[in-house]
């Protein structure tokens, strides 16, 4: 049996650090992805904001630098590692000189590279947008390569690709209004308590409940309750135990927004701003709970929400940023659904869930790096649930820094392969000629590819932060291989979603 | 949107041996912000049960009390409500010579002069194991009557009642709970204030 080597393209040039800056690394598929790095080369600070707030964040840089990961506490960003390219030949290579010169030559190249690719990618994303209808694919391709922080770009991009703004540029108003009304409405029935129901309820019956008794004593009339509706009441459909048994739900909802994000401003500390913002990811997720029975809240699902509305609420347009919460909640919504399967714990072991993804993800690391699937899964055994699951459940929020979960969610929002065309033609007519096994195993994944496509996308970046590291992982233990999956080091976004882009595709030998 | 829980007269265990079961299993903590007692408990026991259900509990002293630290009369604010408490045995002593003459409104009226002495919204009394509801002046008398049906030397049958109050800004909802033949019946009454509360500090 012929042992599958490491594909050509990971033993290039690309993973040694002395290589960085010469011209043998060919820029010419990954120039989409340089102004990445322009980013995270830049001094370090908040995640961009529009010009008027960022004056504020930049007092403390030094603050929010090191302590974007609050549950990481060794790792410590310094000033140059954001830029530099995690591989396994750093920590093998002495000349330190060499590094820190070719970081700066790094830096310099990507600044004047990426400032020029800034300005074609954001001329072409306003140019898609200014369309009258814009045609999502051609969007799709463009945001995948990166979408530019300034100008509320990417609020609007983000609000295209999960459905909630019409490619129709004509129907935006209405649609928008539509919708924002709509969760108003959500606001006022659900997040009312049962005395206030209780009372309405009475009010459309026509009970007059004012004493328009004169006498100034008198006794206190009884009168029936409405429904059998009373604050003890255990009855299943009672509003009032509906609203007791909610009420857990509430409160474990109130302790996970607080915690979210405790270094960020916008999250977190005693201004206005900073409640208002905790009001609003509280309102949405109680909505939300209320309105899905089925999963109602999951921790965790606060970290998914948090990038969303940090993104909506700062978009410079007012009107945008004033009904960002109402925005938040139907993206939100969007995003969950496509991840949905991942939360219900019924369908943990079924063909949807979260094992059955995790399974993936380890065919999918087998299929394009054996010898470190079979050091991890046959050598070291170490059970891809043990670091893979926060990785997939969270959409990777909580492994890198907020500015890179965000440029990880542009390409995992804007797939250009689409939910719609997510298979080739051609694919279908590969059905393996004979064996039961082997056709099964090709239509079990043909169907998985139909239902989620954007799970693909998130596979494969995973898979590529496993095969960046390998190194230290094929020289690693159980212990110290967990110890880096859980807390995974400062990465190149821009190599990482290169890296996980070659993952398309059967591997070459 | 406060719970306020009101109940008395219990007599536990001279009386009856504890509250009804269908009462306990919907008694149950995490539900109520406030409860209070008009007295009679009478023991200890009945004391930590109570304050299990919550931990914001206030008792006035009845004349079986076994703790005779319980103050006669107490006075809390919930809201816009201010709330007052007493066991209501003490005013009796007045009455010792009219026993035979009934006077409903008579009773009214010492109730009615104990909540203008204590500048309350709610008076909330107990002893005569019968629930009652009045309103007069502006102001409400409840008794939640027995929580346990004991007997008292007035009533010798009396169904087990509590009350729960839901106090929502200017509007309260009594809701009047009552063991009929087995049975639990609920029933409310509606009060609304006329005027808001100045908060003074107490």
């Amino acid at each position: 049996m012929v042992k599958k080597k490491v594909p050509d393209w990971l033993n290039s040039a690309l993973w040694s650090s002395s290589s960085t800056t010469t011209s043998s690394f060919s820029y010419s598929d990954t120039n989409r992805f340089d102004h990445h790095s322009s980013t995270s080369v830049s001094p370090p600070i908040d995640p961009p904001l529009p010009p008027a707030a960022t004056r504020d964040e930049q007092q403390h840089p030094t603050r929010h630098h090191h302590n974007y990961h609050p549950r990481k506490p060794d790792i410590k960003e310094d000033k140059y590692s954001k830029s530099s390219i995690v591989n396994d030949n750093i920590s093998n290579n002495n000349s330190n000189n060499s590094i820190s010169n070719n970081k700066i030559h790094n830096r310099k190249a990507d600044n004047t590279e990426s400032s020029a690719e800034d300005i074609s990618n954001q001329a072409l994303l306003l140019t898609e947008l200014s369309r009258k209808v814009i045609n999502m694919g051609e969007l799709r391709r463009i945001a995948s390569q990166g979408i530019p922080d300034g100008a509320g770009i990417r609020s609007t991009v983000w609000k295209l690709l999960l459905g909630y703004l019409p490619p129709d540029r004509s129907l935006w108003s209405s649609e928008l209004a539509k919708k924002r009304s709509q969760y108003k409405r959500f606001k006022e029935e659900l997040l009312m308590n049962p005395s206030e129901i209780t009372r309405r309820l009475e009010k459309t019956m026509g009970f007059d409940n004012d004493d328009a008794k004169s006498e100034s004593r008198c006794v206190l009339s009884r009168s029936k309750i409405t429904h059998g509706e009373h604050p003890l009441s255990l009855g299943k459909s009672s509003i009032w135990n509906k609203f007791f048994q909610d009420s857990e739900i509430i409160e474990q909802i109130d302790r996970d927004v607080k915690r979210t994000h405790p270094d960020m401003h916008f999250f977190s500390g005693d201004s206005s701003f900073a409640k208002s913002n905790q009001e609003a990811l509280r309102n949405i997720l109680i909505v939300f709970a209320k309105l899905n029975p089925g999963i109602r809240y999951v921790q965790g699902m606060n970290e998914i929400l948090a990038p969303l509305f940090y993104v909506f609420k700062n978009d410079p347009d007012e009107e945008m940023e004033a009904c960002a919460e109402a925005d938040t909640f139907f993206c939100f919504v969007e995003l969950l659904s496509g991840f949905r399967d991942l939360f219900c714990q019924q369908l943990d072991n079924s063909v949807v869930g979260i094992r059955s993804t995790i399974a993936r993800l380890s065919h999918l690391l087998k299929e394009h790096d054996e010898e470190l699937w079979r050091h991890l899964e046959v050598t070291t055994k170490v059970n891809p649930q043990f670091y893979s699951f926060r990785w997939i459940t969270l959409l990777l929020t909580q492994e890198f820094n907020f500015t890179d979960s965000i440029h990880i969610w542009d390409t995992l929002l804007s797939d250009p392969e689409g939910p719609q065309d997510g298979i080739l033609l051609e694919q279908w007519y590969q059905v393996p000629p004979f064996g039961y096994k082997p056709r099964l195993q090709y239509w079990t994944t043909m169907i998985l590819k139909t239902i989620n496509i954007e799970e693909e996308t998130l596979l494969r970046v995973c898979c590529a932060m496993l095969i960046l590291v390998r190194r230290r992982l094929l020289a690693g233990d159980f212990t110290s291989i967990l110890k880096l999956l859980q807390n995974y080091p400062p990465t190149n976004i821009s190599h990482l979603l290169y890296v996980a882009n070659k993952l398309r595709g059967q591997p070459s030998h | 949107m406060v719970l306020v829980l009101a109940l008395g007269d219990l007599h536990i265990p001279h009386r009856a041996p504890d509250l009804p079961a269908k009462f306990k299993s919907m008694l149950v903590p995490g539900k109520i912000q406030h409860v209070i007692c008009t007295g009679n408990l009478s023991i200890k026991e009945v004391h930590d049960y109570l304050k299990t259900l919550c931990p914001d509990l206030h008792i006035t002293r009845g004349e079986y009390d076994e703790d005779t630290r319980y103050p006669e009369t107490k006075t809390l604010t919930i809201g816009q409500f201010k709330l007052g408490l007493c066991h209501g045995h003490q005013l009796l002593v007045l009455f010792w010579f009219d026993a035979i003459k009934v006077v409903p409104w008579g009773d009214l009226d010492l109730l009615a002069m104990l909540q203008r002495q204590l500048d309350v919204d709610i008076l909330v009394t107990g002893h005569t194991h019968q629930f009652t509801a009045y309103k007069h002046e502006g102001g409400v008398v409840i008794n939640p009557g027995s929580a346990t049906g004991a007997y008292s030397n007035i009533t010798y049958d009396a169904n087990p009642s509590f009350v729960l109050m839901d106090i929502d800004g200017l509007c309260v909802v009594v809701y009047v709970y009552e063991l009929i033949d087995g049975e639990v019946k609920v029933d409310k009454i509606d009060f609304k204030k006329t005027t808001a509360t100045t908060h003074s500090a107490h």
